[in-house]
């Protein structure tokens, strides 16, 4: 074996230059599977690394309660976040007042997410999220303002902040301080407008440049007086243990809850997991797509080996008289067939980049780089290069020489 | 009696190969009872379809298919494992064949060199064991040409210098002038007799009368059986351990 491992690469180096475009062309259905699962899980983990940052931008002292145990991360995936349509929430305004009085909790925002239709001089699109929370809210998610002041507790009246586009939506202005906002037939003043964020992929999962912000209280009085919080955001004192701190939450919200534990605290790189529903039905898409596009490619992996095998008939019936081996031919064609899926493995990496960073153009977030992803095309090739080609190797193998040498 | 303490290289009892179930059954070889000692030349002759070819291969251990006992230095080849058979193919076995048998696709060196791939010889020296031995060969100027740019008595040599690149001790020639015109033919018996006087033991089958002048043993073989020898070591070695009683022991004598 020894020496032969790279004189088998020779080998397959020289026989696939030989035939270019047969080889070409079966790389090519690697590659195309292999890219598509590329640019899914550069894109994929991009939109993961913003949240992500997000969260590290402001400390990495943040943990996020949501109502429902959804602690499996796949449902977590495939659910939405916030189940803000249908089910009532778990959540209590009495947990608020336990949560900040635990010892190491700085601050903490309760996210009412209601839907109603905003209007002023013209009505907001019909998706702009209407977002009642606590003035926290702007230290926790790290909203800053372009004008103005954000929510006060000293300010009792209906006021409202506007984020950036839904100012220009409604008022068709950035600057409409003072102005007067329509939300529930409600009349709430602009206090404040949010600098543009650009970044609708959160893990509040609100994009804020679309969203009104009003007092908890007044949220509270336009949903019937029913506190109906899908999220809680915790931010901790800085250099203290967060998950200490979690678990404090979570025995004060048992207790609060009756003894039972109907809700999910999550950090860290679980909230970081893109909770959008479209996105995820998007990629599981494509990922069956590239499954099957792997597996026509490894067939046609297999067919050119198949071919390859019977073309070299004679040449095997040689080798065995000079003296091969059974398995140094077996280890001749499976390499051979490696060297196809892992050529087509590295050229689809690349082209999987080369199209997540096209697609990135129409999105808000770039791709991301990892060795989880090379890992993951190299394994992938390998393991289809070795699954496809080992039945074109043991036909090799098991041919009888006499009748190879004689082969016309 | 130098040939009773060596043991013969090839020592062949009984060997029977057949073709074909029930009625279609026929034997390529009959019962074939043989001894080949070291250095020894022997040329097999006969008409087509006698066995001669069948009979190289089982020698050759390509064909492990057979009835009968085949000794090869001593040791019966039935106990030989498939790995440790292609190693003696690697080792001690030279193969050279009537259609040449080079690989198309890899140039001359490569060709010549491709035995030295399973013995386990790094490529930079391999090509160098190979050169050298195609320029005994007078063939060190078509090194990097393909086969096909070759004519026919230069790809012979070619294929002669494979079969020689691992320095086997027997060399088994399936009609290696089959295809050539006289002069070609002479120029390949001439290395196969240079290297037969270098003390290795050579098998060659052939078609052409002209060509036995070279041999030191002249087999002619006739449907399957041995029908003539020039030189029989058969007799004292049967009595010497048979188990079965062999037939035909008179057409081994001549």
């Amino acid at each position: 074996m020894r020496f032969l491992l790279l004189n088998h690469a020779q080998n397959a180096y020289q026989s696939l230059r030989s035939s270019r475009v047969r080889s070409f062309l079966t790389m090519l259905g690697v590659t195309i599977g292999i890219a598509s699962i590329t640019a899914i899980l550069a894109l994929s983990s991009g939109a993961s690394k913003i949240i992500s940052d997000q969260i590290s931008s402001v400390g990495g002292n943040i943990a996020v309660i949501r109502p429902g145990t959804t602690t499996d991360p796949i449902a977590s995936i495939t659910q939405s976040g916030l189940n803000r349509d249908y089910a009532a929430s778990t959540l209590t305004e009495a947990d608020i007042t336990y949560i900040t009085n635990i010892t190491n909790v700085r601050s903490i925002a309760p996210l009412m997410v209601l839907s109603g239709t905003i209007k002023a001089d013209s009505v907001a699109p019909i998706n702009s999220p209407i977002v009642a929370s606590t003035p926290s809210l702007a230290d926790i998610s790290n909203l800053q303002l372009r004008e103005g002041q954000f929510l006060d507790n000293g300010i009792n009246q209906n006021v409202v902040v506007v984020g950036s586009d839904l100012s220009v939506n409604v008022f068709g202005t950035e600057s409409s301080i003072g102005r007067i906002l329509s939300i529930h037939n409600q009349s709430f003043t602009v206090i404040g407008i949010l600098k543009k964020l650009n970044d609708p992929m959160n893990y509040n999962s609100v994009d804020f440049d679309n969203t009104a912000i009003i007092n908890f209280a007044s949220g509270k009085k336009l949903n019937n007086n029913v506190a109906q919080i899908q999220q809680i955001n915790v931010k901790t004192k800085p250099d203290t243990d967060l998950k200490a701190t979690i678990s404090d939450i979570s025995k004060a919200l048992v207790n609060s809850h009756a003894g039972e534990h109907d809700f999910s605290i999550l950090t860290g790189e679980q909230i970081a997991k893109p909770t959008s529903q479209l996105f995820y039905a998007i990629a599981g898409g494509s990922t069956a797509i590239a499954a099957v596009s792997l597996i026509v490619g490894g067939i046609g992996i297999m067919n050119i080996m198949l071919v390859t095998v019977a073309e070299r008939t004679r040449e095997i019936g040689i080798r065995k008289a000079l003296g091969a081996s059974n398995s140094d031919i077996s280890w001749q064609f499976l390499i051979e067939s490696l060297a196809i899926s892992l050529g087509g493995g590295i050229s689809g990496y690349i082209c999987g980049y080369i199209l997540a960073f096209g697609i990135s153009h129409f999105l808000t977030f770039d791709p991301a780089f990892s060795w989880e992803i090379v890992a993951i095309a190299l394994t992938i090739s390998v393991v289809m290069g070795t699954l496809f080609g080992l039945y074109p190797a043991m036909r090799a193998a098991r041919k009888d020489p006499i009748e190879s040498l004689y082969q016309v | 009696m130098a040939d009773v303490t060596i043991p013969p290289v090839i020592h062949l009892r009984g060997l029977e190969k057949r073709f074909g179930i029930g009625d279609a059954e026929h034997s390529a070889i009959d019962h074939i009872n043989l001894t080949i000692k070291k250095g020894e030349f022997v040329a097999i002759m006969g008409p087509s379809g006698c066995g001669k070819t069948t009979l190289l291969n089982i020698l050759g251990l390509l064909d492990r298919s057979f009835d009968g006992d085949y000794e090869l230095d001593g040791q019966s080849v039935d106990t030989i494992s498939k790995r440790k058979q292609a190693r003696i193919r690697s080792q001690q076995i030279g193969f050279v064949f009537q259609n040449f048998n080079l690989v198309p696709r890899l140039s001359v060196i490569e060709n010549v060199a491709l035995p030295l791939i399973y013995k386990g010889i790094i490529r930079t020296k391999r090509l160098k064991i190979a050169s050298e031995i195609l320029r005994n060969f007078h063939l060190n100027e078509r090194e990097y040409y393909m086969p096909h740019q070759l004519s026919g008595g230069q790809t012979q040599r070619v294929a002669i210098a494979r079969a020689l690149v691992n320095e086997p001790s027997i060399i088994l020639a399936d009609e290696p002038t089959g295809n050539l015109d006289s002069r070609a033919s002479h120029i390949i018996m001439e290395e196969l007799s240079d290297l037969h006087k270098r003390g290795n033991t050579i098998i060659m089958v052939t078609h052409n009368p002209r060509l036995t002048t070279y041999a030191s043993r002249v087999i002619t073989m006739l449907d399957g059986r041995i029908d003539t020898d020039t030189k029989s070591h058969i007799a004292p070695q049967k009595n010497r351990r048979h188990k079965k009683p062999v037939r035909k022991t008179k057409r081994n004598k001549k």
